[in-house]
């Protein structure tokens, strides 16, 4: 394990010094991909079991603490974007927006996607309605961070791009809860021991990111506050994984929890987390490539149904979030397009169910999803050109040198 | 400090909420990265503890880590403490990185000789010391029991090069914390590490001997080879390491604490695969770096610097989770014996040795050669695998002894800085 470590950061550093030399006008596709974070998923992908095999099953079993680390990490973060108190603000028609993109996509993926499910794998039922409902949830997720680069280089009004960039914080929530129903129907034996388990780890959740506040709360010094921090992500991410609860919802949980009672010091923290996102984060998209099986021939079959159900959702349920939010959010025309980038979150989700829902369909969900998390951020620059105005277009793209996580 | 007494109470109320609720799950799955929160939380509020009390933050690291690791309270699992090996070959390396910058040649050609001198006195008279009372206690040994006279030598040998080492990591961890600077520190950092390269060619030879009395055949070409390969092959690949360094900080110049990261995981990994001296490697880097470009050595010292208190947290919260306290009952009396003649041999000699136009050395200096951890657990580890017959029997020993100086150790490190009036202030921020 500590060899393959080795391997795995020396690459991870390595591509970090390249990183430069990817000049985004000679490969604008590549340079996207690097900005993601997906160029290291397809390292992933090619250095894992299934393709050149330097690491080994063995070795991602024994990698499975460093996951539960990024799971809790990447939770913490999007907990503490979630701010309860910012959330009860915002009126009734944006979270009808919300959901109508998330949900339109959420039903064109689960529902197609069901039958061949069951016909592949034969699973039991609720086993095949979680799987596929997880795969609707990676689906109904987005990634912001076209429309910020937009409107960061004038090429989207700002309103426009903060509005896209609400939905696509919001759809988070949609995703996070059907992990937790899909969690619920396959982590357990029975429903009922399901729902035990997402309580439990939303209750530790709760108990650490009241902890990390009340510990925060008279710090001055950066470096303990940091320290602070990383050891609360570590505990809770590690806790989850100890108790063999989702280290993600426990993750939201912490981040939601010291957002609402943390004060100012909620800023400080998610400072001090900032710091440390995105080297976690490319770590564990790593990690999550190295899961995917490439020789399951199902789950190639099965992506281009993900990925055209997905755009058709989206554009469709992009229609109808622009006719709900009509008056109260702006949002630019053909909203939908902007939407198509899945973000890492949907990663994160198929990753913490293949962990505690182990066998072939979760597998071949993550498959599924990893391969179309790809294509969906290639198709997504050539969609987000139907969105842009065309004199703004004309202005100098600036190279995607802002990574975005989630 | 009633506040960080609160905070780590509370921490440990947690810990003892999860490792209950654990109970109620028939399976569990993996402790490690939740052990390295739980020592991370609780070695800073420990520390900050000890702090109050007037001790160094180091030993509520370490007393921590014994409370909560799997010897007395059991909140964190033994699976989870072994798990975190990893960080702390990491810490070892970051830290000898650290004080590898602070080997100037200046300093070297200042005080090299009489450092030297110095060690070749304490190490030599504390093997003897160490050497006579282990061959004494045959009778009390059971491992030595059953062995012929030239294997009891050898043994004895081999145990006495181990408890001679001393520990540079609690030494630079405890001059960080207290920001000391001066002639003794400088003194006092350079008898550690020069003492441990002592330790290293002795330890290679004492196993080249034990092996021959073992039937093992005397190897004299071997033996050199393997002892050239560790001294010459480390300096060798810290200097490689030393210009890989350079070369990313004059080219890509972002990202360098993440870049020091994976190196110094690079040089503590490899360097173990590869039979190196992990400590050296890193070592021989930072000092490459400092005397080659001072402006880079001094960014590499304060990149880590700022990494230092959870590092530092983190790895001797982790050694004292891992200290195998049964190991005091067995073989406690024999072990404790060994300690006080160790700490005896060390005093002595050092009275005797010390340079006379400091007088701070003859009187202070011994405290601070107490102190036992990395180097000598990792000592104890090779006896244990190269010799199955008898090693697992010299291990626990060992490791009994370092428990007693991982715990007075810091202690008398932060004495004898204080004493010798080299410490700047009692805390610098972000420091261990």
């Amino acid at each position: 394990m500590q060899a393959l470590l080795v391997f795995l950061a020396i690459a991870a550093l390595s591509l970090l010094a390249s990183s430069p030399a990817l000049d985004p006008v000679r490969f604008p596709a590549l340079a996207r991909l690097a900005a993601g974070g997906f160029l290291f998923l397809l390292f992933g992908v090619v250095l894992g079991p299934s393709v050149v095999g330097v690491l080994s099953e063995e070795d991602l079993y024994l990698l499975r603490p460093v996951m539960a680390l990024g799971l809790g990490t990447a939770g913490v973060i999007l907990g503490l974007n979630l701010e309860p108190r910012l959330l009860r603000l915002l009126p009734r028609p944006v979270y009808s927006a919300a959901l109508a993109h998330a949900g339109t996509a959420f039903l064109f993926v689960t529902v197609p996607l069901f039958v061949p499910l069951l016909l592949t794998a034969r699973p039991s039922l609720h086993a095949a309605v979680g799987a596929a409902s997880l795969l609707g949830a990676a689906a109904s997720l987005s990634s912001g961070h076209f429309a910020v680069l937009a409107y960061r280089s004038g090429r989207m009004d700002r309103a426009r791009g903060l509005g896209v960039a609400l939905l696509t914080m919001l759809d988070d929530a949609v995703g996070l809860v059907v992990l937790a129903v899909a969690l619920l129907l396959g982590a357990a034996p029975t429903a009922g021991e399901g729902l035990g388990l997402v309580c439990l780890a939303v209750l530790l959740g709760i108990l650490c990111g009241a902890l990390l506040a009340f510990l925060t709360h008279a710090l001055k010094d950066p470096a303990e506050l940091a320290t602070v921090t990383l050891g609360m992500v570590a505990l809770v991410g590690g806790a989850a994984a100890y108790l063999r609860v989702s280290a993600l919802l426990a993750g939201v949980a912490c981040g939601a929890t010291l957002a609402l009672v943390g004060g100012r010091t909620t800023e400080r923290v998610a400072r001090a987390l900032g710091r440390v996102e995105r080297p976690v984060f490319l770590v564990l998209v790593f990690l999550v490539g190295c899961g995917v099986y490439t020789r399951d021939w199902a789950a190639w079959a099965l992506v281009p149904g993900f990925v055209g159900l997905r755009f058709l959702g989206k554009v469709v349920g992009g229609t109808l979030a622009q006719r709900f939010a009509r008056g109260v959010l702006e949002l630019p025309p053909r909203v939908g397009y902007a939407l198509i980038a899945q973000g890492g979150l949907a990663l994160c989700l198929v990753a913490e169910y293949q962990l505690l829902v182990p066998g072939g369909l979760s597998r071949r969900v993550l498959d599924v999803v990893v391969v179309g998390a790809v294509v969906n951020e290639l198709l997504a620059g050539q969609a987000f050109r139907q969105v842009t105005t065309p004199l703004a277009r004309m202005k100098p793209v600036p190279p995607p040198d802002v990574g975005v996580a989630t | 400090m009633k506040g960080a007494v609160a905070r780590l109470l509370l921490v440990m109320g947690l810990l003892a909420i999860i490792s209950r609720a654990q109970v109620l799950r028939v399976d569990s799955g993996t402790p490690v990265t939740l052990a390295a929160g739980a020592l991370l939380l609780c070695g800073l509020f420990a520390g900050k503890v000890a702090k109050g009390m007037g001790l160094p933050r180091l030993t509520g690291y370490l007393l921590v880590g014994v409370a909560v690791g799997p010897y007395v309270l059991g909140f964190i699992p033994g699976e989870g403490v072994k798990g975190l090996d990893l960080v702390k070959g990491l810490a070892v390396s970051l830290i000898a990185l650290v004080a590898g910058t602070e080997l100037r040649l200046g300093l070297i050609r200042r005080v090299g000789a009489r450092v030297a001198l110095l060690c070749a006195a304490v190490c030599g008279v504390t093997f003897i010391v160490c050497f006579a009372a282990t061959v004494a206690l045959k009778p009390l040994l059971p491992f030595l029991a059953t062995l012929t006279l030239p294997q009891v030598l050898a043994v004895s040998a081999l145990l006495s090069t181990v408890v001679v080492s001393f520990s540079p990591t609690v030494t630079i961890a405890i001059v960080q914390e207290t920001s000391a600077r001066g002639s003794f520190t400088e003194f006092l950092m350079a008898l550690v590490i020069i003492g441990d390269l002592f330790v290293m060619v002795a330890f290679a030879l004492a196993a080249g001997l034990t092996r021959a009395t073992f039937g093992g055949g005397l190897d004299v070409a071997g033996l050199l080879s393997g002892v050239g390969w560790e001294l010459f092959g480390s300096v060798a690949v810290g200097g490689l390491l030393a210009v890989a360094m350079l070369v990313y900080m004059r080219g890509v110049k972002q990202e360098l604490p993440l870049f020091l990261v994976g190196l110094s995981f690079a040089a503590a990994e490899g360097g173990t695969r590869l039979h190196l001296s992990p400590l050296l490697v890193s070592l021989a880097a930072g000092a490459l770096i400092a005397n080659l470009d001072e402006r880079e050595g001094e960014r590499i010292h304060h990149a880590i610097q700022r990494a230092g208190l959870p590092v530092f947290a983190l790895f001797f919260a982790a050694a004292g989770a891992g200290l195998k306290l049964d190991a005091l009952v067995t073989v406690g009396p024999a072990a404790l014996l060994l300690v006080v003649l160790r700490g005896g041999a060390i005093w002595f000699s050092c009275r005797r040795f010390a340079p006379a136009d400091d007088p701070r050395l003859k009187s202070h200096l011994w405290m601070g050669l107490i102190s036992q951890a990395g180097v000598t657990f990792g000592l104890a580890a090779l006896v244990s695998r190269t010799f199955p017959s008898f090693g697992p029997q010299v291990e626990v020993l060992i490791v009994a002894m370092i428990t007693a100086h991982e715990l007075v150790g810091p202690v008398l490190t932060r004495r004898a800085l204080t004493a010798s009036g080299e410490v700047r202030t009692d805390e610098a921020p972000g420091t261990a």
